[in-house]
C-alpha cells in the first residue's frame, strides 16, 4: 500500500501522475498550468494538484519517480561526444551546460521542490517509464511492448515483455539509430517545429504521393530482421540540434522549406514536401511494422502495448493493427513524455508491493473546471450565462444549428488529445466547417484533418471498422464508409480515413449524452472533435481558461458543465 | 530548505556521479566527468549559467 508520484520534465512536456495503493488518481501535464505549450520545467504546479486531489500532503508519499535516470543520460552524451569529436564539439558545451544546470541534479531538485526526504526520490530508466505507462494500464496480462522515441537515456526503442506486473527488456536499438530523429528532422526539412509539428508532417502526407521511396530509403534503410539503420551522414545532430539534418539530405531531396510561410498544395514546389511526406510516412510505417514483427517473434505474445512519441503516429498504429499479426494493441492516450510520469509512478507503485493498475478507461485524470467560477467570470466581464437543465441536449441543439461549441465537462484529459472533457465541437458533416476552423478559430494550416467522435455501438456504421483497444484515445485511424447513412465530410481526410475516437459512457460521459442526444435529433451520433486551444496554446484546463478562449476565438458558445455563455455579439 | 542542505544533496549526488563512473566499464570518463564536477562548482559558486558559460566554453 503506497502513495507514488510520477515525474517526467526538464525534457520535452512535464507531468506528474499519482498513483495510490495501485490506483491511477490524477496525472496532469505542467502545460495546463503554467499555460506554456509543452511546458518542460519541472512539474510544480501539475504535482501539487496531483496530491491536492489525492488529499495528500507531500510528507504523505512513499516514494517519488523521475522518468529518467540522469546519470545515464550524461554518459551516452559523453561518449556520443567523444565518438562524434571533432563534429561534436560544437554541441557539446551547450549539452553540458544543460545537465550541469539542471538535469543532473534533478533528484535533489525534486526532493527540494515538494519538501520530500531525498532517500524517497528515486528514478527509473526512461523506456521502461514508457513501458510502464503503456502496459500497466492495458487490458493485457501478457503483451509484448514496444517503446519509440528519439533518445532515452541511451536507447531509442526497445522490446519488452509484459507479464503480470513485471516488464522484462527483450531487444534495444542505441542511439543515434533512432526512428524519433528521423521522423524529426524530416518535420523540420519540411518547415515544421520539431516536438510539435511531427502532427502536420502526418497530416500533410495524405496529400501525397509516396514518390521518393528511392531516396528515403538512403536515409533509413530497413531490414528484414525488422531492424533499422539511419544513414547518419544525412543527419547533423552533432551541429544543429534545432533541425538534426544536414546538408547532404538537402543535396538529396532539395532545400528546407521555409517555417511558416503558407501553404499551397497547388504549387508544384509545396506537393513536392507533400511527397516526401507521404514516403516518410511510407518508410516509418514499415520501420515500425518491422518492428512489431520482431517483437512479435522474440515475445511469442498476441497482444501489443506501443509508446513513446513514435506511438502517437496514428497512421502508424493502423496499419499495425491490420498488418502486424497482433490480436489487439493497444496505445494510451499520453504515449510521449508526459505519459512517462504515469509510467514512472506505476513502476514505483509496483517496487512497494501493489498490484498494477485496473485498465485505463478514460483519459480524463485532471482537476474539473468551476462552474461557479465560470459565472462569476462571465458575470464581472458581461457575458450572458444560462443554466441548462440538459447540457447535453442544448450543445446537441447548438451543433445542429451550425454551431462551435467549447465543450468543457469534467476533469481534464491527460495527453495531447481533447476526449470530449476539454473540446472544440462541430458538425461532422460540412468539408466548409474544417475550412472555417482552420483558418478561423485554429489558425493552423489548411491541410490539417479534423478527427470525429462516435458512439461506439454506432462506429462501424460510419467507419469501415469496430472499436478497438486504441479508438477511446483517438491514437488510430479508420476508413470512413461510403454508405455511411449520413455524409462526414468535416471529419475525414484526404485519403478517406479518420483518426476517430468511440465513445462510451465510461470513456466519456458527457460527450457520449451529446452524442445521444444528436441521434434524438436524427442526426449522425457524430461530432467534429478537435482540442479546446488555439494556435501555439495548451488546451484549456480551467474556467477562467475556458471564458479567455470563448473571448479570444471565432467560436459561437461555451458549455462549462451546466453553464452555457454565449459569446457577445 | 537550507542552503546548506541543498549544498549536502549536491555533494551526495557529486559522490554518487563519480562512484557510477568509477564502475569498471566507465572509468575512462572520470577525468572529464570531474572536469564537468569543477564547473558544475562554478555554476554554484558563481550563482548562475550566464554568467559563468564563457568558461565552460574556455574548458571544452
Amino acid at each position: 500500500m503506497a502513495a507514488v508520484l510520477g515525474i517526467s520534465g526538464l525534457y520535452h512536456d512535464a507531468a506528474a501522475a499519482l498513483v495510490v495503493d495501485g490506483v491511477v488518481v490524477a496525472a496532469m501535464q505542467q502545460e495546463r498550468f503554467s499555460r506554456v505549450k509543452n511546458d518542460a520545467a519541472l512539474p510544480k504546479d501539475a504535482a501539487f494538484a496531483c496530491l491536492k486531489w489525492g488529499d495528500l500532503r507531500p510528507s504523505d508519499l512513499d516514494s517519488v519517480v523521475y522518468y529518467e535516470q540522469p546519470f545515464q543520460k550524461l554518459e551516452r552524451i559523453l561518449l556520443s561526444s567523444l565518438r562524434g569529436f571533432p563534429r561534436s564539439l560544437r554541441q557539446f558545451p551547450r549539452a553540458i551546460r544543460s545537465q550541469l544546470a539542471d538535469k543532473l541534479w534533478v533528484l535533489d531538485s525534486i526532493s527540494e521542490l515538494l519538501d520530500v526526504p531525498r532517500s524517497r526520490v528515486h528514478a527509473v530508466g526512461h523506456h521502461e517509464a514508457h513501458a510502464a505507462s503503456a502496459f500497466f494500464v492495458s487490458p493485457y496480462e501478457r503483451a509484448a511492448v514496444l517503446t519509440l522515441d528519439g533518445v532515452g537515456e541511451d536507447i531509442t526503442t526497445a522490446i519488452w515483455l509484459g507479464n503480470g506486473n513485471t516488464l522484462t527488456p527483450v531487444a534495444t536499438t542505441a542511439w543515434p539509430q533512432s526512428l524519433g530523429l528521423f521522423y524529426a528532422a524530416m518535420t523540420a526539412w519540411t518547415g515544421f517545429s520539431v516536438l510539435e509539428g511531427e502532427y502536420k508532417l502526418m497530416g500533410l502526407s495524405a496529400w501525397g504521393t509516396a514518390r521518393y521511396r528511392e531516396r528515403i530509403d538512403r536515409v533509413l534503410r530497413l531490414q528484414s530482421t525488422g531492424e533499422f539503420e539511419l544513414d547518419l551522414s544525412y543527419f547533423d545532430q552533432f551541429n544543429d540540434t534545432e533541425l538534426g539534418f544536414g546538408k547532404r539530405l538537402e543535396q538529396l531531396l532539395g532545400p528546407r522549406r521555409q517555417p511558416n510561410a503558407p501553404w499551397d498544395l497547388r504549387v508544384s514546389e509545396d506537393q513536392h514536401y507533400a511527397d516526401v511526406a507521404a514516403t516518410v510516412q511510407q518508410v516509418t510505417e514499415e520501420a515500425i511494422l518491422g518492428l512489431a514483427r520482431r517483437a512479435q517473434r522474440e515475445t511469442g505474445a498476441s497482444n501489443l502495448c506501443l509508446a513513446g512519441g513514435v506511438a502517437l503516429n496514428a497512421l502508424a498504429n493502423a496499419r499495425l493493427a491490420k498488418e502486424s499479426g497482433f490480436a489487439r494493441i493497444f496505445v494510451q492516450p499520453a504515449a510521449g513524455d508526459a505519459g512517462g510520469a504515469l509510467g514512472a509512478a506505476i513502476l514505483g507503485s509496483i517496487v512497494r508491493g501493489d498490484a498494477r493498475p485496473e485498465p485505463l478507461t478514460t483519459a480524463a485524470l485532471g482537476l474539473p473546471a468551476k462552474a461557479a467560477e465560470a459565472v462569476e467570470l462571465a458575470q464581472q466581464l458581461g457575458l450572458s450565462t444560462r443554466r441548462l437543465q440538459d447540457p447535453a441536449s442544448t450543445t446537441a441543439s447548438l451543433l445542429s444549428e451550425g454551431k462551435v461549441v467549447a465543450f468543457v465537462q469534467g476533469r481534464f484529459e491527460f495527453g495531447p488529445r481533447a476526449l470530449g472533457q476539454r473540446s472544440l465541437l462541430a458538425r461532422p458533416d460540412s468539408a466548409e466547417t474544417c475550412t472555417r476552423l482552420n483558418a478561423v478559430v485554429k489558425e493552423r494550416e489548411s491541410f490539417r484533418p479534423f478527427a470525429p467522435s462516435v458512439l461506439a455501438s454506432a462506429c462501424g456504421t460510419y467507419f469501415d471498422m469496430e472499436p478497438n483497444d486504441m479508438t477511446p484515445f483517438m491514437t488510430t485511424v479508420a476508413v470512413a464508409r461510403n454508405d455511411a447513412p449520413h455524409p462526414l465530410g468535416a471529419v475525414v481526410h484526404r485519403d478517406g480515413t479518420s483518426r476517430l475516437q468511440t465513445v462510451t459512457a465510461k470513456s466519456a460521459s458527457s460527450l457520449h449524452a451529446v452524442l445521444n442526444g444528436r441521434l434524438a435529433l436524427g442526426e449522425a451520433p457524430v461530432v467534429l472533435n478537435t482540442s479546446l486551444n488555439g494556435r501555439g496554446e495548451p488546451i484549456v484546463a480551467s474556467a477562467s481558461d475556458a471564458i479567455a478562449f470563448l473571448l479570444s476565438h471565432q467560436v459561437d458558445a461555451l458549455v462549462l458543465e451546466d453553464v452555457l455563455v454565449n459569446k457577445p455579439l | 530548505m537550507s542552503t546548506l542542505g541543498k549544498a549536502g544533496r549536491r555533494v551526495r549526488t557529486a559522490l554518487q556521479l563519480l562512484r557510477y563512473f568509477a564502475s569498471s566499464q566507465r572509468y575512462f570518463l572520470l577525468p572529464l566527468v570531474i572536469i564537468l564536477l569543477l564547473g558544475g562548482l562554478l555554476l554554484i559558486v558563481t550563482g548562475g549559467l550566464s554568467y559563468v558559460a564563457p568558461f565552460v566554453y574556455t574548458l571544452f
